[in-house]
């Protein structure tokens, strides 16, 4: 019950996130001929900006990418095996795993689908197809804003597995002080 | 009596295939290799190596930028679970978790067509 609000949360927050530029927010909207102009006039400035950020974003997924998998298989993976190994109570901690992989990898997916399409507006010739550029870069941004709910919700499980792991601490003090 | 003639092997009629077996050759192994770099590409793009590998072209600014320096101290699952044991785990994550949360990734809006510089000239004025 708990992980669906938590997920109901997280999507009214992307759905806020999408709309919270308010009347300068052009999701859906149409190009106007001001902005068909400004993006052929620009066409050059724009590529610019959007190669830096491919090879930016491409960075922060290579290094953030490497803490979020090794905090999933060095450390939680490990503490869990080493309760398993001894005999003690690891649940709450192994659904909190569970979560944690499957918003890795669902990060991985959203983050490969974000990449594919701002590296399909870059192949745009933005002279030519204004429009079809500004739709794909449209796509990008939406895109975008889902791999950011992504690493949201990843931190939001780090501190979960650290309040079980906290949680199990006073259980376990709990237990040895009343057997010893 | 009569004796049938002899025939060398240089004599034989060679088939077509026989006669080009080192073409054959050449083109079987050029089209097995072209099948494989095709499968192999298509793993590469599918399974998300690709977006992994800052080797690419247009990624040369950034590849020398991999932080590989300070990497993340494995937890051994074998041992005894006591207060210190604990407390050294919880040490390593809290090292590491800072460090997944020190930057915050993909925030902001850099694709806004204001950003990028061609919003709607009457909608920004608003």
């Amino acid at each position: 019950m708990k992980k669906r609000a938590r997920f109901a949360l997280y999507a009214i927050a992307a759905v806020l996130l999408l709309s919270a530029s308010g009347p300068n927010n052009s999701y859906a909207a149409d190009l106007t001929p001001e902005q068909t102009d400004l993006i052929k006039s620009n066409c050059l400035s724009i590529k610019g900006s959007l190669n830096q950020l491919h090879a930016t974003d491409a960075l922060l997924r290579v290094n953030r990418g490497q803490i979020y998998e090794s905090m999933g298989t060095k450390l939680m993976a490990s503490f869990n095996s080493r309760l398993s190994n001894n005999s003690l109570d690891n649940k709450g901690l192994v659904a909190v795993t569970t979560s944690y992989r499957s918003a890795l990898a669902t990060f991985r997916t959203d983050y490969q689908a974000y990449e594919q399409q701002i590296a399909a507006a870059i192949k745009i010739d933005c002279t030519k197809e204004p429009a079809s550029f500004h739709a794909s870069l449209e796509s990008a941004r939406i895109k975008r804003t889902i791999v950011r709910t992504d690493i949201v919700r990843m931190n939001q499980y780090i501190d979960d597995y650290r309040s079980a792991v906290n949680d199990f601490m006073l259980n376990f003090e709990r237990v040895t002080g009343q057997n010893s | 009596m009569d004796e049938k003639p002899t025939t060398t092997p240089t004599d034989e009629q060679l088939s077509f295939w026989d006669e080009h077996r080192f073409m054959l050759l050449i083109v079987g192994t050029l089209l097995i290799s072209i099948v494989l770099v095709s499968i192999s590409i298509f793993i590469y793009n599918v399974s998300g190596s690709a977006q992994l590998d800052l080797s690419r072209p247009g990624y040369q600014s950034v590849s020398g930028k991999v932080d590989d320096t300070d990497p993340i101290t494995d937890y051994s699952p074998f041992g005894p679970v006591n207060k210190a044991t604990v407390n050294e785990f919880t040490k390593i994550y809290d090292t590491q978790a800072a460090k997944a949360k020190a930057v915050d990734a993909f925030n902001g809006d850099p694709l806004n067509p204001e950003v990028l510089e061609f919003s709607d000239p009457a909608t920004s004025t608003e």
